[in-house]
Formats: structure tokens, sequence, C-alpha cells
């Protein structure tokens, strides 16, 4: 008899799991509201998207057009595949000092990983991942981008 | 009230009035023609579009909903882009076979379609053996898989026709069994005699608990002799891409598709016939107002209600459960549905002989 | 010529053509599709003269079993997508006395027994006929045969499991 009680049991549990299985789907079938499908064009305006999410790099700009960004390339060395490129030139200050500045930060976003090493190696946080993600161009040049924007300066009291 | 009967007795007498005998006979085989054929495609369309919105739900989707409202003409727009489509053929697949497969797999589902009780009185062919009629023809479809594999030249297909082969083959006795417990209560073969033995209560709850099982167990059996999920691996796409269709494209490859979706619509109305009554409205013995409320309904929606449910809980099983290895589908057959079918059969008689149902 | 006839001279031709081809084509597996329709055309001539049981009865057997049984043993075995070799004269000619034989044996037969002509089955054909007779064990019944070949079927079905199990501590 033993063999048929363990035959039994076997039915018995491959059949109470089965059913376990029918129950989750058949909630999830019923419950309309647990659907997390986004209607992604139709939604653009009250789309809502996880806070981590990483779309691209940006230089925050104040209103008198200021960054924080100093120029120390520590952004362009940590990125692994070189994403960053900055040109670097000297100012000169009033006092008739020389200073190291940017001329130009350019951000390859074709070739950026979105592993966030730049914004984690920042210094002054000067950069953050921003969270757009339509990003299709006609041509493959509009993806380089130049963060700093024209005329900028570097905020007061960032070294 | 709305019935199919009255309409075709309006087409018949029309018919006969106005055309010579065997002119109408004849028209009225092409009526029949054409009417099983747009079912066909209705049902394609429907049966596509419900499991698309059935497996969305199932898995936290929205599923289609871009083409008409709520995507309710997803299935024509595929259609139509299926005929659209070129039909290739494999170098080296035997020209003959691979063009001739996909009709054997059609034809096959339009015979069966022969002895299915749509409503009250409505019946193509109410043949006398009308149960093993069905198990008899739908033993061919397995020939058109097997002729599909082969023909293609091509290894997953001939895996995928053999796979599919071993499966129709051994759950053909399940289902068979199943079917036979239902027939050992009737006494007949002939299936307006089952739907009429059910109109005091369907089998399903006439017959006790040998009945659910041979329920359970049909059920079970004809998922995996329409080679739906968790049975599929006869074209199991992550091992074989498609199976014995791989190859098919096109018009060839929409036929394989329709007789699917034909071929769990018949198994299943088979199902509701034997199980669940057929067009047979839901009478309890002795209620007589209750039974009279569900005579007011149509036939031929109790029978496409009751059909429909079954294919949503194969549908279902499809959504929920993971796909068997050949093994474990081997096992299933051999060790547990065929011992308890053979047992339950047992049963069966016993209760049938002592009249111990309802 | 009625519709009756028309039914019985296609499916004549589709026993008869389905033959043919099965022993005439090269491939293998094509025979076996031959064999086929020419099987499903015996089962549609028991279904045109109302024997509906042997007509389910022989696509039941030959077609779902039969057939398919070849065709796997042809998948299993054979290359079965290339031509089999022509057979040598010796062999073609015994082949065709023996069909000649048999040929002429049939129609010797057919020509000596007197047909009866008529449209309505011979005896009750019904299922519930058929089951009362193969169980009977009085006039006419077929209760010995019945027997005989469920022992038959026994031994073959004992044969199976003896081949198929797996002796005690084999693994």
């Amino acid at each position: 008899m033993g063999f048929l009680g363990e035959y039994i049991r076997t039915v018995y549990k491959s059949v109470a799991s089965l059913l376990k299985g029918m129950k989750m789907t058949g909630y999830y079938f019923t419950h309309h509201k647990e659907i997390i499908t986004q209607e992604y064009p139709d939604n653009r305006d009250t789309l809502i998207l996880p806070e981590r999410f990483r779309g691209e790099v940006v230089m925050p700009h104040t209103e008198s057009n200021e960054h924080r960004c100093t120029g120390c390339t520590a952004c362009e060395l940590a990125c692994p595949n070189g994403t960053i490129k900055i040109i670097t030139k000297f100012e000169v200050s009033p006092e008739g000092k020389k200073k190291k500045a940017i001329d130009t930060f350019i951000y390859h976003l074709e070739l950026c990983t979105m592993c966030n090493l730049c914004i984690v190696a920042c210094p002054t946080d000067a950069i953050k991942m921003a969270q757009s993600f339509e990003h299709s161009v006609y041509k493959r040049a509009d993806l380089t981008k130049v963060l700093n924007k024209p005329g900028s300066k570097l905020m007061e009291g960032v070294e | 009230m709305f019935s199919i009967e009255k309409i075709s007795g309006v087409v018949h007498t029309w018919l006969a009035s106005h055309l010579p005998a065997r002119i109408a006979l004849l028209s009225e085989f092409v009526i029949v023609g054409i009417l099983m054929i747009s079912l066909f495609a209705f049902l394609g369309l429907v049966l596509v579009f419900m499991e698309r919105k059935v497996s969305a739900y199932m898995q936290i989707r929205l599923g289609p909903n871009r083409v008409g409202p709520k995507g309710i003409f997803q299935t024509l727009a595929d259609t139509l882009k299926l005929i659209l489509k070129e039909g290739l053929r494999p170098t080296g697949a035997d020209k003959f076979l691979f063009n001739l497969a996909p009709y054997i797999v059609m034809m096959v589902a339009m015979l069966l379609m022969a002895p299915i009780p749509f409503a009250r009185n409505v019946q193509i062919w109410d043949v006398n053996i009308g149960v093993l009629y069905i198990s008899a023809i739908s033993s061919i479809s397995v020939i058109g898989i097997l002729m599909a594999g082969w023909s293609s030249n091509n290894k997953y297909s001939l895996l995928g026709a053999m796979r599919s082969g071993a499966q129709i083959v051994s759950y053909e006795l399940s289902a068979g069994l199943a079917i036979l417990s239902i027939v050992i209560l009737t006494g007949s073969l002939r299936v307006s005699d089952i739907v009429a033995s059910q109109a005091t209560g369907w089998w399903i709850f006439k017959g006790h608990i040998p009945a659910l099982i041979s329920f359970v167990i049909f059920i079970i059996a004809v998922t995996a002799e329409t080679n739906r999920a968790p049975f599929d691996l006869a074209e199991a796409e992550s091992e074989l891409t498609a199976g014995f269709h791989t190859e098919y494209s096109g018009m060839q490859f929409a036929l394989f598709f329709l007789a699917e979706y034909v071929n769990i619509f018949i198994v299943t109305a088979i199902g509701a016939t034997l199980f669940l009554g057929g067009w047979m409205p839901f009478h309890i013995g002795g209620w007589e107002a209750f039974n009279h409320i569900m005579d007011f309904i149509p036939s031929s929606i109790w029978f496409f209600g009751k059909t429909f449910f079954l294919i949503f809980i194969i549908m279902w099983f499809r959504w929920t459960f993971p796909r068997l290895r050949i093994d474990q589908l081997l096992n299933l057959e051999w060790r547990y549905l065929l011992p308890i079918g053979l047992f339950n059969l047992l049963l069966m008689t016993v209760i049938g002989i002592l009249g111990w149902h309802f | 010529m009625s519709a009756n006839s028309i039914v019985f001279y296609l499916l004549a031709l589709l026993i008869i053509g389905g033959g043919f081809m099965a022993v005439t084509s090269r491939k293998i597996f094509r025979s076996a599709v031959y064999l086929l329709f020419s099987l499903i055309g015996i089962a549609g001539l028991y279904f045109w003269m109302h024997y509906e049981f042997l007509a389910a009865v022989q696509i039941i057997v030959y077609v779902g079993g039969i057939v398919v049984l070849i065709i796997f043993s042809i998948f299993l075995t054979q290359t079965s997508s290339l031509d089999m070799p022509r057979p040598n004269l010796s062999r073609r000619l015994f082949a065709g006395l023996a069909v000649l034989c048999g040929f002429l044996l049939t129609s010797t037969l057919l020509l000596q027994h007197t047909f009866i002509p008529s449209l309505e089955p011979e005896g009750d054909t019904s299922v519930s006929a058929i089951g009362m007779k193969m169980l009977s064990v009085g006039e006419g019944g077929y209760a010995l045969p019945f027997e005989v070949v469920s022992i038959l079927l026994l031994a073959a079905m004992i044969g199976c499991i003896v081949i198929a199990i797996k002796a005690p501590g084999d693994k």
C-alpha cells in the first residue's frame, strides 16, 4: 500500500501546486489595476520615471549662466569608454591671475553607457544625470553634445 | 425568439418551394459550406484576439490596443498581412507534400465540425457513431503534422513533427477513455443522444466524482492533443524555432495557425457537449420556474458560452504553466493519466450498471 | 449518372490511384502517404455504404495506427529523403507475377459472385447491435474470436512490458 499512498500523494501535491499557479494568474487576470504597462506616447505628459533612471549627462546652469565645472577632468579620467572630452583654457582674472577653466565640455551620448562614474567622480557636483530618454536624432553627429552653454562662467566660490 | 433552428427551417422551406429538389439540396450544401468557412474565419479572428488579450491580462500587460477600439481589429490586420505575404518553399523540400500538409490539417478540422451540435437541432451530420467519428477523424491530423515536418527538409521541423506525433498518439488514449466514460453513462455514441441525456442535468454534476475526474483528464489530454502549452514541445520556440511549421510562411502558415485555433474550438466544443450538456440549458431537476427561466436563453448562446469558458481554461493553462520535458510528458500520460483513466472507467461502469447517477 | 455513382467512382479512383502510386513512388515517405490516401478512400467507401462503425474503425486502426507506425519507423530507420534504389529484374518479374495471380484470383471471385443491387446496408449496423453480436455466444456470435484476439493482444502487451521493463538494480 505504500506505493499507492505515495502515488496519491504525488497526484494531490502536483494538482495543488498547479492550482496555486492558476490562482496567481487568475488574480492578475481579474485585477486590471495591477497592469504595469505604460501607454507611452499617450501618457507623455503624466509620465513618471523611476528615481534612479539615468538618461543622459547634463551640466546644470544657473539663471545667470553659471556652472560649477572647474575643468579638473576627473570625469574624463573616470569615464571607462572615453565619452567625455574636456578642452580647457586659461582665463585671466581681473587681478591678473591665470586660472584654468573649461572651454568646451564635449559629451558623446552615442558612447555613453549611463554608468554614473563621472557623476561620482566630480568633486564639485557640476554634472548630473538627467531623466530625458527621447534621444533619437537624424544624424550621428547630433549625439555629440557640448554641455557648457556659450558664454557661461564658473560659479563664484567653486574651487 | 431568435433561434438558428427556425432560420434554417425558413431557408429550407423557401429553397424547397422555389427550386427543384436536387438543386435545393445542392444549394443547401453550398450554404452550409460557406457558413462553416465563415465560422472558421470568425473563430480564427476571435480566438487569436482572445488569446492575446487573456495572455496580456494574465501577465499584467495590456495586449493589443492600437488597431481599432481596444485593438479589436488587430487580428484582421494580421490576417491581411499574412494574405499579402509570399509563401516560400525551401529548396530540397518535397513540393507536393509540403503544399498538401496544411490542407490536410485544415480538412481534418473541417471534417470534425460535422457532428458538433451548435444549437437545438442544429448539427451538420448527426452520424450514429458520433463520438467515435470524432476520435477517428482527429487521429488523421497527426499525419498532416508528420507530413509537414518531413517535407520541409529541416531538422527542427522533423524533430517537432516526431515529438508531436508521439504526443498525439499517446494522449489520444486518455482522451478516448474520458469520452468512453460518458458513453457508458449515456449508452449511445450519437451526439444528439448524449445531449438529450443531459436534459435533467449535466454529466459533470450527475456523474459524481468519476465524471469530474474524466473531465479533468479530458481537458489535460486535449490540451496535449492540440499541442498547446504546457504541452507545446512540438513547437517549442526556444528549442525548435517553430517545430513542424518552421519553414511555412504566408497563407500556408496561416492555415496551420487557423487549424490550431479551430482544433481548440472543436475539442472544447466536444468537451462542452459531453460534460457540460452542449446546448442544453442549466437545469436542476424539480425546480420548474428556474428551469423555465434558463430555457429563455437561446441554446446557441449556451453552447458557445460553455465552449468559450473551456477555451478560456485552456488559455489559462497556457499562460500559467511552464513547458514539460518529453520524459515528464510521457510520464504524465503513461504513469498518471492512463491508469487513473482506466480505474475511473471501471468506476464509471459500476455507477452506470448500478444506476447510481442521477 | 447519379450523384451516388459519381461519389463511388471518385472513391474508387482514390483507392486505386493511391495504391498504384504507393507501389510506384521512389520515395518511401511518399509511398506511405499514398497508402494513407488509399486507406482513407476505403474508409470513405464504408461511409458511402452506410457502414459508419466499420469506417471509423478503418480510420482509427489503419490511418491513425498502422500508417503512423509506418511513418515513424521510416523516420527512425531510413534516410527517407533519398530515392530508393531500383529493384533488379528478377524481383520485378516475381512481383509482377504475384500481382497477376492476385488479380486473377480476385477477378474470378468477383465474376462468380452474384451481387444483389441494394443501397441499404446489410443487417443492423448500429454500434449497439455490433457490440451485442461481438459478445454473443449464440448463433452468429463472435464471442470466441473476440476472446482469442484479446488474449493475443494481452500477450503482445505483456511482451512489450517485458522488453521495456528495467531489471531490478539496473540503472
